[in-house]
C-alpha cells in the first residue's frame, strides 16, 4: 500500500515542480489520491463448529501441494475431554498463520521467506533458502519443516497458486462443512469480515505477539496443563508424525 | 518443540565458535596489553599460542553447520553462498558477515606470527597490530552473536533471554583461555625442571579464575530471572531444574565446568594474589583446569541447545 502511495506522490510531485511551484507540492503531497488498486490481507476463519474432523483438508493439502510423506503443512488435532456423560470432543485445524508480525520472516539470514506485499501471504523461496532451519525454532506454531527434496523449509502458503488465479485454498475447496473460509480482510463485505465481526474469535497463541490471519470461532484451546488445573481428563491427539502438539 | 532440529554440528559449532573466537580476542589483548603490541616478551608468547589456535576451531565449527544446512544435505552445497548475498537484521545474517570477517581477520593475525622468529619490529608487527584490534572485535563480535541467535525467538522461552548472549560471551572467552593454557602445557615449552609451569602462566590462570567467576554470576541470573517469571519460561527453565537435564547441566557443567576448575585456580592463584608469592602449578593440575573448562564449555552449549527445543510455549 505504502508503495503506490509513493509513486502516486513521487509523480504529483514532479507534476508540480514542472509547473515550477515546489512549495505548493509540498503541501498536496499529503493529500493525495488513494491507490488505484489497494492491496490484499488474506486471512482464514476456521469455524470449528462446522468441523468434523473428517481429514479431508489434511489430505487434500498432501495432493494438492505434494507434501512429503512424514511432513504435515495442515493437520486437525482432535481434543477429547471430560468423564461420561460431560464429555466434549472437538477439532481444533492446523496450518501457517500467515502472522501480521512474523518471526519467521525477521529471523531469515537470507530473506528467502517473506510476507507478500500485496496480499500479506508468508512465503518461502525455495530458490533462496539454504535450509539454516533458523525459521523452523522461531515459529511458535511448529508449521515449518525442512523438504526432504529441496532441502529448504516449506508450509503453507495459502495455496498460493491457486488463489493467484482466483481460487479459494485447496483446503477450504474440499471442506464438506464449511469450517473453513478464506477471503481479504480488507474488503468489509467479504464473508470473513463478516464472520470477525459477527462472532467471537480467537487466534493461537497470541501472546507470542505474532498476530495471526487464522481466526476460529469457539475453538477448543485447552491443553494437557489446562485439564490437569481443571482437574479434567483431556486427550490431545495432532494426527501428525509430531505426537505432541508443538 | 520435541524435534532436535539443530542437533550435535550446531552444538559443536556455538563450542568451537565461541572458543576459537575467545582464544583470538584473549590473544590479541593480551598483545595489546604489552605496551599496543610493541614490547616482547611474556604477553608477546601467549598471544602467539592464541593466536595459532584461534582460527582452527571456527573454521572446523563452520564447516560443521554447513555440513548440517538442509540443502547441503539435500545435494546442493554451495548454496550457503546465499548468505553473503544480503544482509538484513536477522542475527544470523549479521553473525554470518561477522563470522567470515572473523575467519580472515584470524587467518592474517595468526599469519603475521608464522615464521622463524616472530619479535615485536619484524615485518609483519604492523599488519600483527592492525588486525589484533580488528580481532578483539570480531571475537567478542562472533562471542556475542551466538548468545544473540538463540536469544531472538519468543517461540523458546528457555533461549529468549538477554543475559544468554552474555552467558555464551564469557564462556566464549573462558574457554578461550583455557585453550591458550592447554596448548602452552601441552606443548610444554614453559615446564621448568620440577614439572612446574613457569610463573607466566599466572595471567592467563588468573584471568581465566576471574571469568569462571563472573559466569557463575550470569548464570545464576539466566536462571533466577527464568525461575522467578511464571508461565512458558518457567516452565522452560524446569528441564534444568529438576527436568530431563538437571544431572547433566548441574553435575556436568556447574561442578565439573564450573566450581572444580575455579576452585583449583583458587588454591594455586591465591597466595600469589593475595600474597606477592611466586605462581606454581604443576602441569598436570594445569591439563586438568583447562580440560574441565573445556567440558563445560561444551556441556554449556549441549545443555542450552537441547533444553531451548524439548521446551516450547505453553498452552495453544
Amino acid at each position: 500500500m505504502s508503495e503506490s502511495k509513493q509513486q502516486v506522490s513521487r509523480r504529483d510531485f514532479i507534476k508540480k515542480m514542472a509547473t515550477g511551484s515546489a512549495a505548493v507540492a509540498t503541501t498536496t503531497v499529503s493529500s493525495v489520491a488513494l491507490p488505484a488498486e489497494k492491496n490484499k490481507r488474506y486471512a482464514m476463519v476456521i469455524d470449528t463448529r462446522r468441523c468434523v474432523g473428517c481429514q479431508a483438508c489434511s489430505v487434500a493439502c498432501k495432493t494438492e501441494n505434494d507434501v512429503p510423506l512424514g511432513e504435515t503443512r495442515n493437520w486437525v488435532e482432535y481434543i477429547e475431554k471430560g468423564e461420561f456423560p460431560n464429555v466434549r470432543r472437538s477439532f481444533l485445524p492446523r496450518l501457517c498463520n500467515h502472522c501480521e508480525d512474523p518471526q519467521c520472516v525477521s529471523v531469515c539470514p537470507t530473506g528467502a521467506t517473506y510476507k507478500r506485499k500485496e496480499d500479506g501471504i508468508v512465503v518461502v523461496d525455495s530458490d533462496v533458502c539454504i535450509g539454516c532451519k533458523y525459521c523452523i525454532q522461531a515459529c511458535p506454531y511448529g508449521m515449518r519443516f525442512i523438504n526432504p527434496k529441496t532441502g529448504t523449509a516449506d508450509k503453507c502458503d495459502f495455496c498460493l497458486h491457486r488463489v493467484e488465479k482466483g481460487l479459494v485454498p485447496s483446503c477450504v475447496n474440499t471442506c464438506q462443512g464449511r469450517a473453513r473460509i478464506f477471503g481479504d480482510l480488507n474488503d468489509p463485505q467479504s464473508e470473513v469480515s463478516q464472520l470477525i465481526a459477527t462472532n467471537a474469535t480467537t487466534v493461537l497463541r497470541p501472546e507470542m505477539g505474532t498476530g495471526p490471519m487464522v481466526f476460529y470461532i469457539d475453538a477448543d484451546h485447552t491443553d494437557e496443563r489446562d485439564a490437569k488445573k481443571q482437574g479434567i481428563y483431556v486427550r490431545i491427539d495432532t494426527h501428525r508424525r509430531q505426537q505432541k502438539r508443538v | 518443540m520435541h524435534e532436535l532440529t539443530w542437533g550435535l554440528p550446531v552444538i559443536l559449532y556455538l563450542f568451537l565458535g565461541g572458543l576459537g573466537a575467545g582464544a583470538g580476542a584473549v590473544s590479541a589483548s593480551v598483545l595489546l596489553r604489552s605496551g599496543g603490541g610493541d614490547q616482547a616478551g611474556l604477553g608477546f608468547k601467549i598471544a602467539r599460542c592464541g593466536a595459532l589456535i584461534a582460527p582452527i576451531p571456527v573454521i572446523l565449527g563452520t564447516g560443521l553447520i554447513v555440513l548440517e544446512l538442509g540443502t547441503f544435505e539435500a545435494g546442493n552445497w554451495f548454496r550457503f553462498i546465499n548468505l553473503f548475498k544480503v544482509i538484513n537484521l536477522s542475527p544470523m545474517s549479521i553473525g554470518s558477515w561477522v563470522l567470515g570477517l572473523f575467519i580472515m581477520v584470524s587467518l592474517v593475525y595468526a599469519y603475521t606470527f608464522l615464521k622463524a622468529d616472530p619479535h615485536p619490529g619484524d615485518d609483519r608487527h604492523q599488519l600483527r597490530k592492525l588486525s589484533a584490534w580488528a580481532m578483539v572485535v570480531l571475537g567478542v563480535g562472533v562471542a556475542l552473536y551466538t548468545g544473540i541467535l538463540l536469544g531472538a525467538m519468543p517461540a523458546r522461552p528457555f533461549w529468549n533471554s538477554p543475559i544468554l548472549a552474555m552467558l555464551f560471551l564469557v564462556s566464549a572467552l573462558s574457554t578461550g583461555v583455557a585453550v591458550i593454557l592447554l596448548g602452552r602445557s601441552v606443548f610444554g615449552k614453559h615446564v621448568d625442571e620440577n614439572g612446574n609451569v613457569s610463573s607466566d602462566a599466572y595471567l592467563l590462570a588468573s584471568s581465566d579464575m576471574l571469568l569462571i567467576g563472573f559466569e557463575i554470576l550470569v548464570i545464576f541470573l539466566f536462571i533466577m530471572y527464568s525461575h522467578l517469571t511464571i508461565g512458558s519460561v518457567k516452565v522452560a527453565i524446569g528441564v534444568i531444574l529438576g527436568g530431563e537435564l538437571t544431572v547433566l547441566f548441574w553435575f556436568g557443567f556447574v561442578f565439573l565446568g564450573l566450581l572444580l576448575p575455579i576452585l583449583i585456580e583458587l588454591k594455586y592463584v591465591i597466595p600469589t594474589l593475595l600474597f606477592q608469592k611466586q605462581y606454581e602449578i604443576p602441569r598436570s593440575m594445569e591439563v586438568l583446569v583447562s580440560v574441565l573448562v573445556l567440558i563445560g564449555g561444551f556441556l554449556l552449549r549441549y545443555v542450552v541447545v537441547i533444553a531451548g527445543q524439548i521446551t516450547g510455549p505453553i498452552g495453544i
